[in-house]
């Protein structure tokens, strides 16, 4: 699933692509291990908003007693459902600026369609099962993609100019400066490496009490 | 002090040192081991303490945490809906017993507090904890406002961290204390804070109230992280810190634990107590044993020494037996019998002092004491003491010897003592006994005597010996003679010398004849201050030369005029002078007199010769010759107008030496005239062996010249015999004119006497010589 809207994202750039060039996007958490699910944005410095697209609708499956995906990437205007897969009630909310909600879904109920209509990040929980994240990434930004498990992204197909980019990730520290920088792109291929200090996974952390 | 007492002491001092020494060494060995096991609990308290604060802030944190995933609190939290937080905040603050929550921004900075509205917007003062919050619950002991929480914080999820919640749980007496009852944490638990510069303070104590952290600032010691001994509010303690997990920006927080030595030593102080008491009980019972001990020790030692103070003031009286079998006991008795030894061997000094060891009479000091007791006793103030002497006794030493004279002694005394039966007997020297007849008068006295002399009168037998001891026995009667015994002793001695001398061997004594009596002694002293002091005089008797009717010579005769007795007769002191061996010094002042007045006369023209007696002890003196002959030349005198007379006895006294003196005397041109011819022992024969020029007729021959025939024949005889063997003759005592007469008739020489005149003084015999017209025949007396 990720792997497929990392494709279809690529296939987006290359369709639209001219003569262009390749950047590849490195993240670690500072200890040399690979951050899978950042976002990293590139906005062209004379282009403020990307193009307009066709508004969809993604799933956010729950199963496990897990958020699935971890991370997922919108544009305004998207619509995000919430698919209980499990056989315990979810009680989906959140409280973020972005967008707030809350649902309590029956097991293989889904939610109603949640209009996001605001870029943003949504954090979404679930009140019954505190391990229980995902991220909902809404981005305005021409260039959007999600690292993988080696925590890379590959932007193919970027015009050659001056650009901003930007790093998110979900488990960032709190008071940490998320990478804002611009870079250029030319004709030659790029790389980009960031190290982000990223808090533990709270989906991993059973009991969040312990230390 | 008294040996009992100081024994007594030493006993119990030394049981005092032991028990103090054992119970020192107790104490020292307990005390270490309390401090080391203080130091083992302690060790382990601190690490229990630390473990129990961590348990309390997990259990904290948890309560914590549950509250930080309320929902509403966190759609609050996530709204921003101030009031609801702070009012949740407090209530869920109550739930887990925190005094103070906090929310905090992801940013740090305060959002709410429930104790403090005005903090809101300042940054949480612990920003490492929200730090560390972010990664699992933090939690640490931090000091605030003087007071000590424990500070948690979490995360709130929504779901991401959207803020943090602090709760400030206090750590207070109360939790210090309910932590010291749900464990075994030693019961004097301080919890301190750095109050900056290394000065720790205390923020809460548990449920004791000492101070250590202040005490062992006092006492100069830093916060102790090694178990320290410490001496808190007058008990001991040993204390231990250990710093607790806290926030860097916190001050420093320390527990520090104490265990208390007198605690631990409390169980023992009934032990110390019980001990105590046996020691007092012990140390009472062995005060009395030891002073019943002392005293069975002290007290026969005490009754010996005023036993031997006793001895001391020579009271033998026994012992009083000491009922010990020890050395004590020995001791008593060696005691006793030295002071019955002491006493026998006094008596028997004591009787060797008073009594003659051969006769076994009392001596004469004994005999002195026992008269002296019987006249001062009053009744027997009068009585005689009869001396008897053995006149033999030397004769029968020299001969015999001793043991002879021992054994007729001793012989003697067993008669003596048989007969006078009421009398005292005593050996009065060697050779005389003494008997004290008390309330004996002269008579009855004398007729014992004769009796006594009849008794001892018996010769000594002995084996084939007889010995005749002539007794002789002196009296003298008190009180007549004397009331000190010591005085009839004396004088009783006087009349026995005076016996022995005579026929009659019984003699009672005569002061006036006794040589000894004490005046004499005066005398003599008088006599040489008389010489001293130039008292003596000499007179001058004329001697008339009847050939030529004239004086031409005369005697000097020594006169003393006493300052206070007046004229003292020359027999007298001369007499005296003699037995003291003064006469050389008279002698000498009348030599030195005489030739002085003869040099005198012979200056003023008269041709006299002066005549000086000598004293037989005078020729003792070998020296005279040269004396005289010092003294003629010393005045200017020839020798001839010197005369030295000498009695008959003088010369036979020592012949030899004598008759050299008187050689030397003559050999100088000195004549020498025999004094009182006729009376003594001397002869013609005799004195042809002398050089002598001249004898003096005795007044005895010319006293009664005139009447008595025989007398007139003898001194014929002697004045004829005298001429021809060259003497010239004097006649002395020439008192009346017809014995003047005879002897002018007779061709004597020289008449001395009252006729023709007395001694005079130097001036009227000077007067004297100038006549030439003395008469001294009848008209017609021829022959």
């Amino acid at each position: 699933m990720r792997v497929r809207s990392w494709i279809m994202v690529l296939s987006v750039f290359a369709a639209a692509g001219v003569s262009a060039a390749e950047l590849t996007v490195t993240i670690d958490d500072g200890h040399g291990k690979p951050a899978a699910d950042a976002v990293v944005s590139l906005r062209r410095e004379d282009a403020s908003s990307a193009e307009p697209h066709a508004a969809v609708t993604r799933i956010i499956d729950q199963r496990h007693e897990t958020f699935l995906p971890y991370v997922e990437i919108f544009r305004p205007g998207d619509q995000v459902v919430f698919r209980n897969s499990d056989r315990t009630r979810h009680h989906v909310y959140s409280f973020s600026i972005a967008k707030t909600f809350e649902f309590v879904i029956a097991p293989g109920e889904e939610s109603p369609p949640v209009t996001l209509d605001r870029a943003g990040e949504i954090a979404v929980g679930c009140n019954i099962h505190d391990h229980m994240i995902t991220h909902l990434f809404v981005s305005d930004a021409p260039w959007v993609a999600r690292s993988d498990e080696s925590g890379r992204v590959v932007f193919k197909g970027l015009p050659k100019g001056a650009y901003t980019l930007d790093v998110w990730h979900p488990q960032l520290r709190p008071g940490r400066q998320a990478p804002h920088e611009p870079i250029e792109i030319g004709d030659a291929a790029a790389t980009a490496k960031y190290s982000m200090p990223l808090l533990p996974d709270p989906r991993e952390t059973g009991d969040r009490s312990r230390y | 002090m008294s040996f009992r007492l100081r024994l007594s002491l030493l006993f119990v001092a030394t049981l005092v040192g032991v028990q103090i020494f054992t119970a020192l060494l107790i104490y020292g060995v307990a005390r270490r081991a309390f401090i080391a096991e203080g130091e083992r609990q302690l060790s382990a308290g601190a690490t229990a303490v630390a473990r129990q604060l961590d348990d309390i802030s997990v259990r904290v944190a948890d309560n914590v945490q549950v509250l930080a995933l309320d929902y509403a609190l966190r759609a609050a939290i996530a709204q921003h809906d101030q009031s609801t937080v702070l009012s949740a905040l407090r209530n869920h603050g109550r739930r887990i017993g925190a005094d103070r929550m906090l929310l905090i921004g992801l940013d740090g900075d305060i959002r709410s507090d429930t104790s403090s509205l005005a903090a809101e917007g300042q940054k949480f003062p612990f920003p490492d904890l929200v730090d560390a919050a972010l990664d699992r619950a933090a939690a640490a002991v931090v000091a605030m406002d003087g007071r000590a929480y424990w500070m948690i914080v979490v995360p709130v999820y929504a779901p991401e961290p959207i803020a943090l919640i602090a709760a400030g749980i206090p750590v207070d007496n109360p939790l210090l204390s309910r932590l010291q009852k749900l464990s075994a944490l030693p019961n004097t638990i301080e919890l301190v804070t750095d109050v900056g510069g290394g000065h720790w303070t205390d923020v809460a104590r548990g449920n004791n109230s000492v101070a250590l952290v202040s005490a062992l600032a006092s006492a100069g010691h830093e916060l102790p992280l090694k178990p320290t001994l410490v001496r808190a509010d007058g008990r001991e303690y040993v204390a231990l810190a250990t710093r607790l997990r806290e926030s860097q920006k916190s001050a420093p927080v320390a527990v520090v634990l104490g265990y208390s030595l007198d605690d631990a030593l409390e169980p023992y102080r009934s032990v110390a107590l019980a001990w105590a008491t046996l020691v007092a009980l012990g140390l009472a019972a062995g005060l009395i044993g030891a002073m019943l001990i002392a005293k069975s020790v002290a007290h026969p030692i005490e009754t010996l020494a005023a036993s031997a103070h006793r001895v001391e003031s020579g009271d033998y009286t026994p012992v009083q037996p000491i009922r010990s079998k020890g050395e004590i006991g020995q001791l008593a008795t060696a005691f006793s019998h030295m002071t019955h030894a002491i006493a026998e061997r006094e008596d028997r000094i004591r009787h060797q002092a008073l009594h003659d060891a051969v006769t076994g009479l009392p001596n004469r000091q004994a005999a002195e004491d026992a008269i002296r007791q019987a006249i001062s006793n009053g009744a027997n103030a009068s009585g005689a003491l009869l001396m008897i002497g053995l006149a033999r006794l030397p004769e029968i030493i020299q001969t015999m010897g001793h043991s002879i004279c021992d054994r007729l002694m001793r012989d003697a005394g067993t008669r003596l003592r048989a007969f006078a039966a009421n009398g005292l007997v005593a050996r009065a020297t060697d050779t005389q006994f003494s008997v004290w007849l008390g309330g004996t008068a002269k008579s009855d006295a004398i007729a014992v005597a004769f009796r006594i002399l009849d008794a001892l009168g018996t010769p000594y037998q002995e084996a084939d010996l007889s010995i005749d001891t002539a007794p002789a026995i002196g009296i003298a009667l008190c009180p007549q003679h004397g009331s000190e015994a010591s005085a009839l002793l004396r004088h009783a001695e006087v009349a026995l010398i005076a016996a022995l001398d005579s026929a009659d061997p019984v003699a009672v004594y005569d002061p006036a004849t006794d040589p000894h009596r004490p005046e004499r002694l005066t005398l003599m002293t008088d006599l040489r201050e008389a010489l001293d002091r130039n008292e003596l005089r000499l007179a001058y008797q004329p001697k008339l030369n009847l050939a030529e009717r004239r004086v031409d010579s005369v005697e000097a005769l020594v006169r003393w005029n006493h300052r206070t007795r007046g004229s003292v007769p020359p027999d007298t002191f001369i007499a005296l002078a003699e037995k003291t061996g003064n006469i050389r010094r008279l002698t000498r002042w009348v030599l030195a007199s005489g030739i002085a007045q003869a040099q005198e006369w012979a200056a003023r023209g008269h041709d006299v010769r002066v005549a000086v007696n000598l004293s037989a002890r005078d020729l003792d003196d070998a020296d005279l010759p040269r004396r005289v002959g010092d003294l003629l030349s010393l005045h200017g005198v020839s020798p001839r107008s010197i005369v030295l007379e000498l009695t008959e006895s003088a010369v036979m006294g020592e012949p030899e030496l004598a008759v050299q003196v008187l050689r030397g005397l003559s050999d100088m041109g000195i004549d020498l005239a025999i004094d009182d011819f006729g009376v003594g022992q001397s002869s013609f024969a005799y004195l042809r062996r002398l050089p002598v020029r001249e004898i003096k007729i005795d007044r005895l021959f010319t006293q009664r010249l005139a009447e008595d025939v025989g007398d007139r024949t003898l001194v014929r005889s002697i004045v004829e015999l005298g001429h021809r063997l060259g003497y010239r003759v004097t006649a002395e005592g020439v008192e009346t004119r017809a014995a003047m007469e005879y002897l002018r008739s007779i061709g004597c020489d020289h008449a001395q006497g009252f006729h023709v005149a007395r001694a005079l003084a130097p001036e009227a015999v000077e007067s004297l010589f100038a006549r030439n017209d003395w008469d001294v025949a009848r008209a017609g007396a021829g022959t």
